[in-house]
């Protein structure tokens, strides 16, 4: 019995680390370390004008990419 | 703030005299491009900019910028402007005049704000910024305006392959890093847990339950972080030589093999925790010395950006636009005041002078007119001129310049560095001894599994860690110090190759001496109102009226601008002007002789003649100045064994002037870029190792061919690309400090590698006889490598006792 809570211990703490690994991995990948000063920055542009900024910005470029999408 | 009168602009900050100032309402503005770039940011509604900037100062938009439109040509697109698989364009640039995070926040705005623009990705801290559109809806020459217009300035590079290829790289060994650093830290506690029960007690179930924790840990270390390895060991086998990387893979493969059998079998130590931590040790040694290496190729790219590839040229009457490849010999080509020649010809109209010392190293302009020939590589001062190519560009000066400095970056020496050369011996030597162990073992006791285990022990006990490290950590070491400095070394390995050097070549104007010329005594026949001097050298940018400028500027500073009625310059003789009841004259000799003033007056240092009406009112002796502790330098390092050597492009007398004074021996004067670095190859034929210091293009070939090229850091751009190490603060005490620095980091690396051998020589005797019980394993890991660290710290404290 008392092998088991081991193991139970092991696998769901090493489980919840694995998580943050790849949140960490994906976060690289997607190069959002690879500008550390704009990083660091970032709380300073996260208000609610930036937001709306950043919808209007996704609509402007689907919306272009639909009308300028060459065949 | 009050006191001073001072007041700052309201779009850049920078703080001027009130009086100066354009006012309007309650703001203030220094010049005529903040007021415009403020009120455009107020329609656009920006204005929020300047509650994110703060009081960081902007520099000023003053600048005049050619017509953009040359960036809708064709041959610019094809050059930059890259087509992505959704049909949009794409570009890179680099935005000038970035300060602060609100900058990158502004432009990053102001372009979506455009009709057409997709994604604008600025990078704060390379200045580089990538932007996709639309091109029916906008073109490029759109984009830049609009950038311009906002007070920055952008103009577009070409992102190399192996810049990207640098970077896909570096990520790749963040991800592993990662993987590898996380797996070991969960690792280490659970062998906390192994070796609490090794000494108390454990029962053999929950052993093995930990085993397999650490199995699965271990298992992506190996496989993908120490992927590297495996990859360096196969190309190792295939080249036939022994490396590190062998030794890496074999002795983390067999460990964990081993311990993948002792977990199975629930009998002896498993050695999981050894796996990963060789892995992430020499994974993070390796790192360093990938993120300190520095890109040939993208040096040379910078050097062909700087020249443009459309040229003007005169064509049935018109004033075209055409590309630099396609003039032919015979063709009229037009060059305006400021601008690069890019082709050799023989001037057919119009005359200026020309500065030429990308090629000579004269600091002096010089005067051309119908009939002379102009060199392509110089740039025009204020000459307006029409010439006819004598060459194409292929066979034009300044291309042939290029493809040497090509040749001489690609050939540049490079010193094997000692843990290299070390680790192929100690792979070899340790491989053959675990076989040898695992040989006399069998033979011996007849037992496979004793002989196998107690084999590979061996190559567990000579854990390579301390050796990986002991370079990248003691040079990381040496490049922080270099760095509080002012000297920035480029690439890890050259500290050691620094160390090893035994000749110095320096370049004299711009590095023994200051290059630009200073006052050194005023002769005043006749007393005159400064203020007209001030003003008169005020209108000029050469280098001699910028240094009485400056020495005016600080014998008084309360002089005023005065305007003129009328100003003109005289082409390599100096400057004329007229105000009220004065006519004005400043300039040299020869401007004195063609206007009938003589004067019994004569010294070795360049003059400058001030006329008013008619009569020298006073003369200054200007001359370059030897900077601070040059004399020392080269004293100091003939000491340590170092010999100095001074090269110039100046004439032989001020050449010898210097030399004297700063106590060099051996020099050579009137020499071109070329000679420089023919001179750098004969040091090569003779077996020494150079250190090239210059500033300026004519010492980029060889600052580029000598082992190490250390420029200053005011020197010219490519200078600064081509150089290894950069002197920040131009200073030649920095020189002596780079020294010092490169030779106390090589003496750190020799003591780390007699550490991490001495270790292994007490280790490894144990392993052989068998005698490795986990304990000493574990201890062995952690300490040698600890061991290495702690060694590469003390140069600091080494460093502050010197």
């Amino acid at each position: 019995m008392d092998n088991w809570i081991v193991v139970m211990m092991l696998s769901v703490s090493l489980f919840l680390g694995a998580i943050g690994l790849f949140a960490f991995l994906w976060a690289i990948k997607s190069g959002q370390f690879d500008d550390e000063e704009k990083f660091l920055n970032a709380a300073k542009y996260d208000g609610v004008d930036e937001l709306n900024d950043a919808v209007e910005k996704q609509k402007k470029k689907e919306q272009l990419k639909k009308e300028y999408k060459p065949e | 703030m009050k006191l001073s009168n001072k007041i700052s602009c309201s779009h850049c900050h920078l703080e001027f005299d009130k009086s100066v100032m354009i006012e309007e309402g309650e703001h203030y503005f220094c010049c005529n491009g903040c007021q415009g770039v403020f009120h455009l940011l107020g329609d656009e509604g920006l204005e929020s900019f300047y509650k994110k900037v703060g009081d960081v100062k902007l520099t000023p938009p003053t600048q005049q910028y050619e017509d953009s439109s040359n960036f809708n040509a064709p041959a610019f697109y094809d050059k930059f402007v890259k087509v992505d698989n959704d049909g949009f364009s794409n570009v890179s640039l680099i935005i000038e005049g970035i300060h602060c995070a609100a900058c990158v926040w502004l432009n990053e705005k102001a372009l979506h704000k455009m009709d057409g623009v997709i994604e604008v990705n600025i990078n704060y801290t390379n200045n580089k910024a990538t932007i996709v559109w639309v091109d029916k809806l906008v073109k490029l020459s759109e984009i830049i305006d609009m950038i311009r217009a906002i007070g920055y300035n952008a103009f577009p590079y070409d992102a190399s392959i192996q810049e990207r290829q640098a970077n896909a790289q570096r990520r790749d060994y963040y991800l592993r890093m990662a993987v590898a650093i996380f797996a070991s830290m969960n690792i280490m506690w659970i062998a906390i847990a192994q070796y609490a029960g090794y000494f108390t007690g454990i029962t053999q179930d929950i052993k093995t339950i930990l085993n397999i924790a650490e199995g699965i840990l271990a298992t992506p270390v190996l496989f993908y972080s120490g992927w590297i390895f495996f990859r360096g060991a196969y190309y190792s086998l295939k080249n036939k030589v022994v490396n590190m990387d062998l030794l890496v893979a074999t002795g983390a493969l067999l460990t964990y093999i081993y311990s993948i059998y002792i977990t199975v079998s629930q009998d002896g130590e498993a050695y999981f925790d050894s796996v990963s931590m060789i892995i992430t040790f020499v994974l993070i040694g390796k790192f360093l010395e990938v993120l300190s290496k520095k890109n040939a190729a993208d040096t040379l790219d910078i050097i062909s950006q700087n020249i443009p590839s459309e040229i003007n040229v005169v064509k049935d009457g018109a004033i075209i636009s055409c590309k630099l490849s396609d003039v032919k010999v015979g063709d009229v080509i037009v060059v305006s005041s400021g601008e690069k020649v890019l082709l050799d010809g023989e001037i057919i109209k119009g005359d200026g002078s020309f500065d030429e010392s990308n090629l000579t190293g004269e600091s002096e302009h010089i005067y051309k007119e119908l009939g002379d020939s102009v060199i392509s590589g110089t740039t025009s001062i204020d000459a307006d001129i029409h010439f006819r190519a004598s060459k194409d560009f292929e066979h034009s000066t300044l291309s042939n310049l290029v493809a040497l400095l090509e040749s001489a970056i690609n050939k540049k020496p490079k010193i094997e560095q000692l843990a290299n050369r070390l680790s192929e011996h100690f792979s070899t030597v340790i491989l053959s001894f675990a076989f040898v162990t695992f040989g006399v073992w069998w033979i011996y006791t007849n037992d496979f599994e004793t002989s196998f285990i107690i084999g590979i022990s061996v190559i567990i006990i000579a854990c390579p860690c301390a050796l990986a490290l002991a370079t990248p950590v003691a040079t990381l070491v040496g490049l922080g110090l270099g760095a509080k400095r002012g000297i920035l070394f480029k690439e890890a390995a050259q500290l050691e190759t620094m160390a090893k050097v035994d000749t110095l070549v320096l370049d004299k104007t711009g590095t023994i001496t200051v290059g630009k010329p200073e006052v050194v005594k005023e002769k005043i026949f006749e007393n005159f109102d400064k203020s007209l001097l001030f003003s008169l050298v005020k209108s000029s940018n050469h280098p001699v009226s910028i240094g009485i400028l400056k020495y005016l500027k600080e014998e008084d500073k309360g002089l005023k601008e005065i305007l003129f009625d009328q100003f003109s310059q005289i082409p390599a003789q100096g400057i004329q002007a007229k105000v009220k009841e004065y006519e004005l004259l400043g300039g040299n000799l020869k401007l004195m002789t063609q206007n009938n003033l003589t004067i019994d007056y004569s010294s070795e240092h360049t003059l400058f003649y001030f006329v008013v009406n008619k009569k020298i009112v006073a003369i200054y002796e200007l001359s370059d100045k030897i900077k601070d502790g040059a004399k020392e330098l080269v004293h100091n390092l003939k000491s340590r064994g170092i010999q100095t050597v001074m090269l110039t492009g100046d004439n032989e007398k001020s050449a010898k002037k210097v030399a004297q004074e700063v106590a060099i021996d051996e020099f050579f004067y009137e020499q071109s870029p070329e000679e420089k670095a023919n001179y750098i190859s004969k040091l090569h034929k003779d077996g020494k190792k150079v250190v090239m210091v210059g500033d300026g293009v004519n010492d980029v070939l060889a600052l580029a061919r000598a082992e190490i090229g250390i420029v200053m850091g005011n020197g010219s751009d490519i200078a600064v690309d081509v150089g290894d190490v950069v002197l920040l603060n131009n200073s030649l005490k920095s020189l002596e400090d780079a020294f010092k620095i490169s030779r106390t980091t090589f003496s750190l690396i020799k003591q780390n590698l007699t550490i991490s051998l001495v270790y292994n020589a007490v280790t490894i005797p144990l392993a052989m006889a068998g005698h490795i019980i986990p304990l000493i394993a574990a201890i062995s890991m952690s300490v040698s490598s600890l061991l290495v660290v702690g060694n590469s710290l003390r140069i600091k404290y080494k460093w502050i006792k010197n």
